[in-house]
């Protein structure tokens, strides 16, 4: 995924009706460009892994 | 005899039941260190001085009349203002909630009551316990070792006010390291429980599948005489476990002769750690083969992901359900909890969800080491806390970004991210004189073995007998 520009980044507030300054749109850029260069790495990761389910699963316990 | 505001929880309340201290000195004794110390510490939102005297007289009283009494009866404790309090406004440490009073108390609150505790006020947190708050609407938390630098979030109050002794013990709440990292700059012991051990209603959400309640105290044994009385199911919380809750204070034996205890390598001798929190934490491990455990070198490949793969997941879980004030009140945030929930808000799917299968991934790594060994270690945080400005000034590259917000929270994330029970006890002294920690993390259920490895550790060292240099 390319990284997003400030433009775009704008573009996806106004989509959702989300309020954002100038200093807001700059920052949040960089925020949202930060977790698609982190979050890239983990495409490579084996799809046939454990399910990805949101909180942990005990059925031994809780 | 003199009152000693530093003993701790465990040891006032048995000061308190022989009767040698008494309630009421105990609250003016807190109150009083509040008023001295508090307009600059900021480890308080709320105070709830008269509540308080009134308790604590009704505490004398029921101690005069004999019988039993609550294993917390006449001790001092503070919350987090992030937990309801009933007639007690609770801010979550933003403008938006600052008029918000709350009609009933949230479960781990009315435990403590229940157990005797006198609730000294609310304590001062990251804006809606997210973390990177810029601005502290109800002022800035200052760290007591050095008022310059940071204390940690999101329960800086709850961090500040035991190591400064503004109250005998806390209750934080942890979402991915929010008990833990204060505890960890301001030189306490902090357990984030197991993810279901501990109710969460009452307490205002940020993600719903990492919040844990838990306790701040001047020794692990006060975590683990709060973690007792918090614990256990409550019908109001359909994701608490429904098992008995252990004793465990009695788990802490002083020993851990046999015990296997994994160094997780990618946290403990990463390039991210500095040398002064490597030595002191592998000096830690030494302190427990010394004392009888075993130790080796344990590698969890994913760990250093775990920073993104949580924020993805806990701030979208955040941005859902701050969306509605997001468009109507987006200017009563502080800019850094605004930016933050609007990043997330705008995350795209596909990414979260490759997050989701890292947190997967991560929770197998973690328990297939834990299936070697009984206990994993690691530094709590990478560095002693840094100056406060450090996290204040704004962010201009998207390389800043991750250093910024990814590579601390790899640290605290991983147990967060798996729902397992993890302590930050003190380990030494960086070099500025400020505080390093050490992290026990546990299988699921099983924090009477983390609580028992890191009061092994406590009992075979000082540093938690160490007090910041504040005035007497």
């Amino acid at each position: 995924m390319t990284e997003l520009t400030e433009a775009q980044v704008r573009a996806l507030a106004e989509a959702l009706a989300l309020p954002m300054t100038a200093d807001d749109a700059a920052e949040v850029t960089h925020r949202l460009n930060a977790f698609i260069g982190a979050l890239a790495p983990l495409a490579d990761l084996p799809a046939d892994g454990p399910e990805p389910v949101p909180a942990p699963i005990d059925p031994d316990g809780a | 005899m003199g009152l000693d505001p530093f003993l701790g929880a465990a040891r006032l309340a048995a000061l308190v039941r022989a009767r040698e201290v008494s309630p009421v000195e105990l609250v003016r004794a807190y109150l009083d260190r509040i008023d001295r110390l508090d307009d600059r510490l900021r480890a308080y939102i709320t105070v709830t001085a008269e509540a308080a005297l009134d308790a604590a007289r009704r505490a004398e009283a029921a101690l005069a009349r004999g019988g039993p009494v609550g294993p917390l009866h006449g001790v001092p404790f503070a919350v987090k203002d992030q937990f309801a309090t009933r007639g007690v406004r609770t801010t979550a440490g933003s403008r938006i909630l600052a008029d918000h009073v709350p009609d009933e108390d949230a479960t781990v609150v009315a435990r403590l009551a229940a157990a005797g505790g006198i609730l000294l006020g609310k304590l001062n947190l990251t804006e809606f316990a997210l973390g990177g708050t810029i601005r502290y609407p109800f002022g800035q938390p200052r760290n007591p070792w050095n008022t310059d630098h940071d204390t940690g979030g999101s329960s800086a109050g709850s961090g500040v006010a035991v190591a400064a002794a503004l109250c005998a013990v806390s209750l934080g709440e942890d979402t991915g390291g929010s008990v833990r990292s204060p505890a960890s700059w301001c030189g306490v012991s902090g357990h984030r429980p197991t993810w279901g051990l501990v109710s969460r209603h009452g307490c205002v959400p940020l993600s719903w599948s990492h919040d844990a309640p838990g306790p701040l105290g001047r020794t692990v044994e006060d975590c683990a005489l709060v973690l007792g009385i918090v614990a256990g199911a409550d019908p109001r919380d359909p994701l608490t476990a429904k098992r008995p809750v252990p004793d465990y204070r009695a788990a802490l034996t002083g020993e851990v002769r046999g015990l296997r205890v994994g160094v997780i390598r990618e946290l403990t001798h990463g390039g991210e750690t500095e040398p002064e929190v490597r030595a002191a934490v592998t000096a830690a491990a030494a302190v427990l083969g010394d004392l009888g455990a075993t130790v080796d070198d344990v590698s969890v490949p994913l760990l250093p992901q775990a920073g993104a793969a949580f924020m993805a997941i806990c701030d979208s879980e955040g941005a859902a359900l701050h969306l509605s004030w997001l468009r109507d009140r987006a200017a009563d945030y502080d800019e850094g909890t605004r930016r933050r929930l609007l990043a997330a808000s705008l995350l795209p799917a596909a990414l979260l969800h490759k997050a989701q299968a890292a947190r997967a991934l991560i929770r197998q790594q973690l328990r297939d080491a834990l299936t070697t060994h009984d206990v994993l270690v690691a530094p709590t945080a990478h560095r002693p806390a840094p100056t406060i400005a450090t996290f204040t000034t704004p962010i201009t590259s998207t390389r800043e970004a991750a250093a910024r917000f990814f590579t601390r929270r790899s640290f605290t994330t991983p147990a967060a991210l798996a729902g397992l029970p993890a302590l930050a006890v003190p380990c030494g002294f960086g070099a500025s004189g400020l505080p390093l920690s050490l992290q026990i993390i546990g299988r699921r259920f099983e924090d009477a073995t983390v609580l028992r490895v890191g009061h092994a550790y406590e009992q075979a060292t000082d540093w938690h007998r160490r007090r910041p240099p504040l005035p007497a």
